[in-house]
């Protein structure tokens, strides 16, 4: 499904190389998380496959069911199927959230060809998903994250999945700055999107997350290149003994 | 409790979803630039006295009309054009324009709309603006009746017809053309007009108080709430044409009016020039909102064409406790002039002024409001977002003054200007004077460009780019777009995302 | 017209009353600077630039007099600091009061002795300040000047040099002309005080080369009836510092520009002032910030406390000029009204044409917090320690300017003293 290939990446403003050959491949169906320490690149590697600005690729590809995802504009790679969960959502002032999630499904669909679902359609969808993630009306009335808890924001990004439906979702540190209870929220709304069709790259820095969503496959990311990769007991590796222990045995 | 909050969210989700609709179904920028061909009478080009007279004779004046133009036009030939504002635009040739145009078939005035000229119906049919009584506008969706809204509609320089007439009147509600007022209403006039604006106020409004040829005017007596929303749709439709038209209202003790305001023009290569008057007197306890969406054809995307808007607009809160309320959008006109101010005279009396303006390729607007403090524990509230793109310049100008007098009053201004592009200007220049210190002044305005990561966070969820920047803006105006009126709001959002055009990318 | 031709006339008839200094090397620069003068004429207040200070006491031929004000056994500022003093008495130089320039470690020259570094830099930064607004009575002031120090900053300077301008003659109208060039990388503070005189014109010309810091503070003296208009031009090229800050109480009449350019990329200028006034007090702070290169921040913070009908006025502007990307530019004007009869008159302004930029202004004006007084009341502190406590924490924005923390304790004290002295 998500092909990576040989990705290396530099920072436009100072470049600085930040990705040096990430090869990676996501089956439809799995749940693959990357780990490692701060500032192995893991972000800059999501950031990089959903076309943020700022970032140069200078080698490799990325593909999405064998369309070349680096040569699209962001939201063509959204319609493409792939969806962020960022690690900071932003907010926007002054646009309700309903409308914000409203525009972005229809768009979607519209891309598609397909036909844009009626107000009272998506309401109803709404609603229902809303519920499950403990998302109130009220939330939905507020502006796009302006004045969200940690929690509420990252429970609305998994709102935002939940609807778009794609095929590729890469969650970027969606457990930070959550609590315990939040986490688990968070992630019964992922599981409950876990399907065959649907790709997961998991994103994050510790191995709580995991006990929740649980990988099929674990990549441990360090200085760019992805070091080591292993089943759900690599994660376990490192809550035991540190990315320390793992980086020395590789290097 | 909770069902109706989410039925609130549908009503809402019903006007965004209009705006985008309507937005996506426009390709063709603006929408009003079409022409009505109808043949039309035109005084002789150009101004001199014999004009004044004629305009006044055409609409069949007392002598003190007359006397009161000609004074007004005097002391005109005398002023110089201002310069102050940051605009930049060749001279105006006031000889080289016709300044009264009327369709021949308003030669004989029609006694009900059901005389007017269909072409003319025709017209602001299409603009979205039915003259007819039984045909209401575009009602709200989930709302329990139609709200219903009465019309004067203003073609050139006449008023073709005004809706709900006799039922406003049952009300003791007087809403007519200004020209019909003069005749009828001779009393409520020559008391009240120039008393707001005075003839020799600036170089535009003694223009128009020499040559205004219609308008509006509207009486609410003490103790009324006006039962229905008032609105003029004003229309330039002849060539090489001035539209001057004067509007009057009135809300006596404990009245209640909202009033709308409407304006398009056809797309022509030369320049035309509006130069409007709108007073306002508010007594105690009464209060007025007034709301502009200002269309007129901003010009191509070269600068050729378009209006030159130069509006003066003042309310007086002349008694205690009243209250106004100023909302415009702009986002027509090449040249936009317009600062329209509230005289907080009365003790308590309140003055806000709500505004967008949106100035795209070789737009100019220097815009904004004046609060002038004279009575006790007066309030006001200034909200300026001002969003430049392509090449144009856009500039807040406004006065908060607090007189020694006004003790215990307040002002608060939030001035926020948005740069889309690098070739555009986005200027700022507020006035604060205040000469007592028990009064409470503040003024915060910021200027940046829209911002990069809410583009990529609605792009990344599948929103193309220009589809994300009216998300934005709309977002960045919100605070202005829900003080309009509904029907007002839902177009004002539309027109938000059709100005921005090509303005990305 | 008839208006200009008035201006026209002041000029001539205030040129008429000054001894022009003649030939030298700067003669080149003073005629020009008097040809823009001729073609402008002086500032009358119908001019919007002059809309809330009327200038007419800056411009007579002659000044209105000034008594002399006793400062009693308080001591000067800067006083304790170990720096290099040039005396200047009512506009005249006094060598006998002064210390040996040298010992600041700068290249130092008066304006009267020919010199050459100095020939291209006189009267070139005001000339350029002349657009888009007209500054006619710095063009006076480039054409009249007599006296003046010329510094040239190599490398970091020794010591701090301390202008100090006493006032002794009660009808003097002084008029100095200081030019200072900072070359890459150098290092200079420029401290200011002393009343100077009965009326007061000066004009600093700073370029400030890239990578240099300059830092000036000044205090404008507490004689009541003295006037002063004072221009301050500054170049700042790449990467460089500009920090202002003025402290000013009383005075009758005082209006400070200061005109800032940044030149070159990620440059910084900070202007700030505090201004309290008590009765016949006008006090005027107009800048005029240009940003004109890439990620430079500017920054302008100015307080000012009135009471007894004093007058406070703001007039700031950024602007920034298409290209001037990454701008950061902050600006605010806020006044304490101690009583009804004070007023605050502001202009600020923002002039933008380039996208990618955060600027902010924010002015504000009122009367002291009541409730804050109450609440630190209701803790114990007397009213009047409170309403000192309150005043002294409004000014501090503007304080924290100086990067000398010896001399913002000192100015913070002198504050403190000028509020007890004019409890009411």
């Amino acid at each position: 499904m998500l092909e990576i290939k040989n990705l290396h990446v530099k920072l436009e403003e100072d470049d600085k190389v930040i990705l040096k050959g990430v090869n990676l491949t996501v089956e439809a169906g799995k749940v693959h998380a990357i780990m490692g320490p701060n500032g192995s690149g893991k972000s800059t590697l999501s950031y990089v496959l959903s076309g943020r600005d700022g970032y140069e690729v200078t080698d490799g590809s990325a593909s999405l069911d064998g369309a070349e995802l680096l040569e699209m504009e962001p939201e063509e790679r959204a319609a493409a199927g792939l969806f962020l969960a960022f690690q900071y959502p932003v907010e926007i002032p002054g646009v309700g959230n309903m409308t914000f999630l409203r525009t972005a499904v229809n768009a979607q669909r519209k891309s598609r060809g397909e036909e844009e679902m009626s107000a009272g359609e998506f309401l109803k969808v709404v609603r229902e998903k809303a519920k499950s993630l403990k998302i109130d009306a009220e939330m939905m009335k507020r502006p796009v994250n302006v004045g969200f808890s940690g929690g509420e924001k990252k429970r609305n990004e998994i709102l935002q999945m939940a609807m778009l439906e794609p095929k590729m979702c890469i969650l970027d540190e969606t457990d930070s700055g959550l609590d315990v209870d939040a986490m688990k929220l968070v992630a019964e709304g992922v599981n409950a999107l876990r399907s065959e069709g649907r790709g997961f790259l998991v994103i994050t820095h510790y191995q709580r997350l995991l006990d929740h969503i649980k990988p099929d496959v674990v990549h441990i990311m360090a200085d760019g290149r992805i070091v080591k990769t292993g089943g759900p007991e690599l994660a376990l590796e490192v809550e035991n003994n540190g990315y320390a222990g793992i980086l020395s045995e590789v290097l | 409790m909770a069902l109706e909050a989410e039925d609130q969210i549908e009503l809402r989700e019903g006007v965004d979803r209009e705006t985008i609709e309507t937005v996506q179904a426009m390709a063709g920028k603006y929408k009003h630039g079409w022409e009505t061909e109808i043949e039309t009478e035109y005084a002789p080009k150009g101004l001199n006295e014999g004009i004044v007279r004629l305009i006044s004779e055409k609409n069949g004046e007392p002598q003190w009309m007359l006397d009161w133009r000609l004074a007004a036009f005097k002391r005109w030939q005398q002023m110089e054009e201002p310069r102050w504002a940051m605009l930049n635009y060749p001279e105006i040739d006031y000889q080289d324009q016709y300044y009264y145009a009327k369709p021949k078939s308003m030669a004989v005035k029609p006694k009900s709309l059901d005389e007017v000229d269909p072409k003319l119906l025709a017209t602001y049919a299409k603009l979205g603006i039915p003259l007819k009584e039984q045909m209401l506008l575009a009602g709200v969706e989930g709302s329990d009746e139609p709200r219903k809204v009465a019309v004067d509609a203003v073609f050139d320089s006449v008023s073709v017809g005004t809706t709900f007439k006799e039922e406003l009147k049952k009300a003791g509600v007087i809403f007519c053309s200004i020209s019909e007022a003069v005749r009828e209403h001779p009393e409520l006039v020559q008391k009240y007009l120039g008393s707001v604006v005075p003839q020799s106020d600036n170089f535009f409004a003694t223009l128009n108080s020499a040559v205004f040829s219609d308008g509006s005017f509207v009486y609410v007596p003490e103790g009324t709430r006006c039962p229905m929303e008032l609105s003029t749709y004003f229309r330039i439709n002849a060539e090489n044409t001035g539209q001057f038209e004067r509007t009057l209202i009135i809300a006596e003790k404990g009245a209640y009016v909202s009033y709308l305001e409407g304006c398009t023009a056809p797309k022509r290569d030369t320049h035309q020039l509006h130069a409007a008057v709108v007073e306002i007197v508010i007594l105690d306890d009464a209060e007025v909102k007034y709301s502009t969406v200002q269309n007129w054809y901003p010009g191509d995307e070269e600068g050729r064409g378009g209006i030159y808007n130069f509006v003066t607009k003042r309310a007086d809160c002349r008694g205690a406790r009243s209250k106004v309320m100023w909302t415009q959008v702009e986002t027509g006109s090449a040249i936009t002039w317009k600062y329209p101010s509230c005289i907080l005279r009365g003790d308590d009396s309140q003055g806000e002024f709500y505004s967008i303006a949106i100035a795209n390729n070789a737009q100019q607007a220097d815009t904004g409001t004046k609060m002038v403090h004279l009575g006790k524990n007066t309030k006001s509230r200034i909200v300026s977002k001002g969003i430049s793109a392509g090449r144009a310049q856009n500039t807040y100008r406004g006065l908060v003054s607090m007189h020694p007098k006004a003790t215990n009053s307040r002002n608060y201004t939030q001035c926020d200007s948005l740069l889309i592009g690098d070739k555009c200007g986005a200027h700022t220049v507020p006035y604060i004077e205040v000469k007592n210190n028990s009064s409470r002044v503040e003024h915060e305005a910021t200027t940046s460009k829209v911002d990069d990561d809410q583009l990529f966070y609605c792009r990344s969820r599948g929103m193309d780019e220009e589809e994300a920047v009216a998300l934005v803006v709309n977002g960045f105006c919100k605070e202005v777009l829900q003080a309009l009126p509904m029907e007002f709001a839902m177009e004002a959002q539309s027109l938000v995302a059709i100005s921005l055009e090509g303005s990305v990318g | 017209m008839a208006l200009a031709q008035a201006k026209l006339d002041a000029a001539e008839a205030r040129l008429a009353g000054l001894d022009l200094p003649k030939g030298g090397w700067s003669a080149a620069a003073r005629a020009d600077a008097l040809a823009r003068l001729r073609a402008m004429g002086l500032p009358g207040k119908r001019d919007e630039y002059w809309r809330y200070t009327d200038p007419s006491t800056l411009t007579t031929a002659s000044p209105a007099g000034a008594a002399l004000f006793d400062a009693g056994d308080e001591a000067p500022l800067f006083d304790g600091i170990d720096r290099v003093k040039l005396v200047f008495v009512d506009g005249v130089f006094d060598a006998a009061q002064s210390d040996d320039p040298a010992a600041a470690g700068v290249e130092f020259l008066s304006l009267a002795k020919d010199i050459h570094w100095a020939k291209g830099l006189y009267g070139v930064l005001e000339a350029r300040g002349q657009t888009p607004v007209e500054r006619p009575l710095a063009a006076l002031n480039t054409a009249a000047a007599s006296e003046g120090v010329l510094i040239h900053v190599t490398g970091s300077a020794a010591k701090p040099v301390n202008l100090i301008y006493l006032h002794q003659n009660e009808t003097s109208d002084a008029i100095l002309h200081h030019v200072i060039k900072l070359d890459a990388g150098a290092e200079f503070t420029l401290l200011e005080n002393g009343p100077a005189a009965a009326r007061f014109n000066k004009v600093l010309e700073v370029e400030v080369g890239d990578g240099a810091r300059f830092h000036h503070i000044r205090a404008q003296g507490r004689d009541h009836e003295r006037r002063a208009v004072t221009h301050i031009f500054a170049r700042l090229g790449a990467e460089s510092l500009f920090k202002s800050f003025t402290l000013t109480a009383n005075g009758v009449l005082t209006r400070n520009e200061a005109i800032i350019e940044l030149t070159g990329d990620d440059a910084k200028a900070h202007v700030a002032g505090a201004a309290v006034g008590d009765g016949d007090f006008h006090h005027d702070d107009t800048v005029f910030v240009t940003h004109a290169a890439l990620r430079c921040e500017s920054r302008q913070v100015f307080k000012k406390v009135l009471k007894n009908g004093a007058v406070g006025v703001f007039q700031g502007k950024i602007l920034v000029k298409q290209g001037a990307q990454k701008t950061d530019g902050y600006q605010i004007s806020q006044s304490l009204l101690l009583d009804e009869a004070s007023q605050f008159l502001a202009k600020p302004e923002l002039e933008i044409y380039a996208d990618d930029v955060k600027c902010s202004h924010g002015s504000t004006s009122g009367a002291i917090d009541e409730t804050a007084l109450y609440y630190l009341r209701s803790r114990g502190v007397p009213l009047r320690q409170a309403q000192s406590l309150l005043v002294l924490a409004f000014l501090a924005e503007a304080i924290a300017e100086i990067e000398d923390e010896a001399i913002a304790e000192d100015i913070r004290q002198r504050l403190e003293n000028w509020l007890a002295r004019h409890e009411s």
